[in-house]
């Protein structure tokens, strides 16, 4: 009698069991500060940082690696969505937008840097977490501003701001990488990889644009049948990034921001990604989370704060200086600020990219990053949500 | 609160304007920009105004006194050029147009203004789903009583400038089948509709006194007239037009407006009667339904014909008159459009049944604004 028709006691449950489990229970914490009036991103943050090392926890890494895939999709999609919302066509008609931009680049890694440099982090510490301090999470961004509907002045700059922000960290801790290479002993690697990485990107940006701009003339975007399309193409895309180790996280956005520029018809699909959004957002933050521990975030909690208070005035700064001159009055400029605080899902993963080369570094890296991700994620969200309702561009309900 | 005096005016002296829709360049759905766009105009010299309107995605920009058509084209073009330029700065599109073809009324904000929020309470919903866009024309009058025999004059001959204005055929992404679909929000207010029938400015301050008495209106200004007398600038404002797509257009309508009040207030062609007014809403409802091709019945011979050949026939009457203002030319280029049918209403329409998504039509009429063009 050994036919297997029979349960096994105690039950084996897969590893789709715990995914799912803990995917529900984000998507009820999401619910819950709804409830309280948080923006539901917070509770995907906080139940994926909780709950993903506690349920995912027993995964050995090898497994999660499998996983990184979803991940990498999500950040595709939603790149490539905030891509097309990059209009180069404004930073012609009002480079204040772009100063803007920059100063809030360079202030908060300049400030980031120095604090925990004048702390005595060490400098490559220093220069990593300024690094990654640098991105503001696109994830968070955007669905606190799909949630709230946003739309106006503030809403745009933040998006604007937030896609060169990312773009100029994942850049900026890649050259430090470079950097690495060049120490550990392979100096033609360290000038070669981030051309390679740069040139890539944009190689692989403009094939994205290319077959997005095929694609569209058989598919019309808002319908049903265009979203099944362009997630395809993403799935694509991100395959083929994966495989030739580039960073997900350019190549969409050069792509989107193409496609605006050569053809500046709106692009649209169906509720921006609506429910798969949702749900790729809740398993990203489960997934982020899962690859930490809570353990370590005590190791990084001074440098961490440090970080999180140079950054935040770093960003403060750099749009008060051009805001006003970019067409903000200084209450949007500072709402501005406050919005480009969040930080998640991609911090986590620059960092996990980076210990994958440099274990012992990245072990250094990692629990500061964690720290900041854990406030950042949390308030940042409720920051952000905060600013588009102040400057009176959310459009849920009754508007105040 | 009593009326204030008729201030007379310049006799034919005109001024012009537009409600403008303010649109996002990523969806083309309306976007509440207005404060920070009169914030991005502040210290640009204007020949005429920008002013905030009812919601935070409109706003109104109005010329100063103008002689004829010449002027107040000018005037439109370089209000429209300096309206763009800010507009790029904050990479928003501003068009034309009576309706935004796909808004939802529900999302709209109010503009923080006094006023504005005093009108939300009283009207509710309403003042949301005010988010629409109209021409006013101002026309001087030298005294009351000719302001007031131009206004009943001129109500013949509202249809005519319905058809001519009309672009707005989509509704909450809907292509309600009217060619101007706006003027049906106005009718929802309680004092919208025509001017009751009194000949002279005593009778009209009487009639004044006794709504003010009842307490429902406290001035001019809570009476949403086709057609109303504006005492402090002397002259009556004509409200029924859509704002056309280009401020040629709008111009031109202008200038059809001027020629025909110098025809009624010159040769006073006919009496004016209470009567008149019983085909007035079926002639307004047939040109904001149909168009030129709407059904026009004369209010004395009760003749039934098409508004597009009343509007012909009426540039017949008043050829004299053109040619004396100058506006012969440019009413030459209004009556090809209506023998041809042409009207923004066609232009929105033909644009969305070549298979332009309604985002891509708002796109294309932010276009024909800033660009200008022909009619």
């Amino acid at each position: 009698m050994d036919l297997s028709v029979w349960p096994d006691w105690p039950l084996r449950l897969g590893a789709l069991f715990h995914v799912g489990l803990a995917l529900v229970l984000t998507a009820v914490a999401g619910e819950a500060c709804r409830r309280a009036g948080l923006p539901r991103v917070s509770g995907y943050a906080a139940a994926g940082l909780l709950l993903g090392p506690l349920l995912l926890g027993w995964f050995d890494a090898s497994a999660l690696v499998t996983y990184r895939g979803v991940l990498d999709l999500c950040l595709v999609l939603l790149l490539f969505e905030l891509g097309i919302r990059l209009d180069l066509r404004w930073f012609g008609a009002n480079p204040w937008v772009l100063a803007t931009s920059l100063a809030e680049i360079a202030f908060s890694f300049l400030l980031t840097f120095f604090a925990l440099w004048a702390i005595g982090s060490g400098t490559v510490l220093a220069l990593a977490i300024a690094a990654v301090a640098v991105g503001t999470s696109p994830i968070v961004v955007m669905r606190v501003a799909t949630e709230q509907r946003a739309s106006g002045q503030l809403t745009d700059r933040l998006l604007a701001l937030c896609a060169l922000n990312v773009a100029a960290s994942v850049i900026l801790l890649k050259l430090l990488v470079g950097g690495l290479h060049g120490t550990h002993g392979g100096g033609l690697v360290a000038l070669l990889h981030p051309l390679y990485l740069l040139v890539g990107s944009i190689i692989a940006g403009v094939l994205i644009a290319a077959a997005y701009a095929a694609l569209r003339k058989i598919v019309d975007p808002a319908s049903e049948q265009g979203l099944v399309a362009i997630v395809a193409l993403m799935l694509v895309a991100t395959a083929v990034l994966t495989s030739l180790r580039l960073p997900v996280v350019l190549a969409p956005l050069i792509g989107g921001a193409l496609i605006k520029w050569f053809d500046p018809r709106p692009h649209l699909w169906p509720t921006q990604f609506g429910s798969v959004g949702g749900i790729l957002v809740i398993v990203a933050f489960m997934l982020a989370g899962s690859m930490s521990s809570m353990g370590q975030i005590a190791a990084g909690a001074a440098l961490a704060g440090v970080a999180i208070l140079a950054r935040g005035l770093g960003k403060l700064a750099g749009v008060l200086t051009f805001g006003t001159r970019s067409g903000l009055d200084r209450r949007k400029s500072i709402a501005l600020g406050v919005a480009l605080m969040p930080l998640s899902v991609l911090a986590l993963l620059q960092v996990e990219d980076v210990r994958l080369l440099y274990p012992e570094f990245g072990e250094r890296l990692q629990p500061v990053v964690l720290g900041m991700t854990l406030v950042l994620g949390l308030l940042g969200a409720i920051g952000t949500r905060w600013a588009l309702v102040y400057s009176r561009e959310a459009r849920t309900g009754d508007t105040p | 609160m009593t009326l204030e005096a008729f201030a007379p005016s310049r006799a034919l002296s005109i001024g012009v304007e537009l409600e403008l829709q303010l649109v996002s360049t990523h969806d083309y759905d309306l976007v509440p920009v207005a404060e920070d766009l009169l914030r991005a105009l502040s210290g640009t010299e204007l020949p005429g105004e920008v002013k905030p309107e009812m919601t935070c995605s409109m706003i109104e920009l109005s010329t100063g006194i103008c002689e004829d058509h010449d002027m107040v084209r000018a005037q439109l073009e370089s209000l429209r050029d300096a309206l763009a330029a800010a507009a790029r700065k904050l990479n928003i599109g501003i068009c034309g147009g009576g309706t935004h073809a796909f808004q939802d009324w529900g999302e709209r904000r109010i503009f923080d203004g006094p006023r504005f929020h005093y009108l939300s309470d009283l009207y509710g919903y309403l003042a949301k789903q005010f988010t629409v866009f109209g021409q006013h024309v101002h026309i001087g009058c030298p005294g009351p009583d000719i302001a007031l025999y131009l206004l009943h004059g001129l109500s013949r001959y509202i249809p005519h400038l319905i058809a001519l204005s009309a672009s707005s055929p989509f509704v909450q992404g809907r292509d309600t089948g009217f060619e101007s679909a706006r003027l049906n929000s106005v009718f929802a207010f309680p004092l919208s509709g025509r001017a009751p029938f009194v000949e002279t400015w005593s009778e009209f301050e009487r009639y004044f006194g006794k709504m003010t008495d009842t307490g429902v209106v406290s001035s001019m200004k809570d009476f949403y007239w086709d057609i109303r007398p504006k005492p402090e600038y002397g002259t009556i404002e004509i409200r029924v037009m859509d704002t056309p797509l280009t401020v040629q257009r709008a111009a031109a309508v202008a200038a059809y407006i001027q020629t025909l009040a110098r025809y009624l207030m010159i040769e006073r062609p006919f009496r004016l009667a209470e009567d008149d007014y019983l085909v007035y809403t079926f002639n307004r409802f047939q040109a904001c339904r149909f168009g030129y091709a709407g059904v026009y019945v004369h209010p004395e011979t009760h003749d039934h014909i098409p508004i597009g050949d009343e509007i012909a026939a009426s540039f017949e009457r008043i050829e004299q008159h053109a040619i004396e203002l100058g506006t012969d030319a440019v009413l030459a280029q209004l009556l090809s459009d209506v023998r041809g049918g042409r009207n923004d209403a066609r232009w929105l329409r033909e644009r969305h049944a070549s298979g332009a998504p309604l985002a891509e039509v708002v796109m294309a009429q932010c276009a024909r604004w800033t660009q200008g063009g022909e009619m």
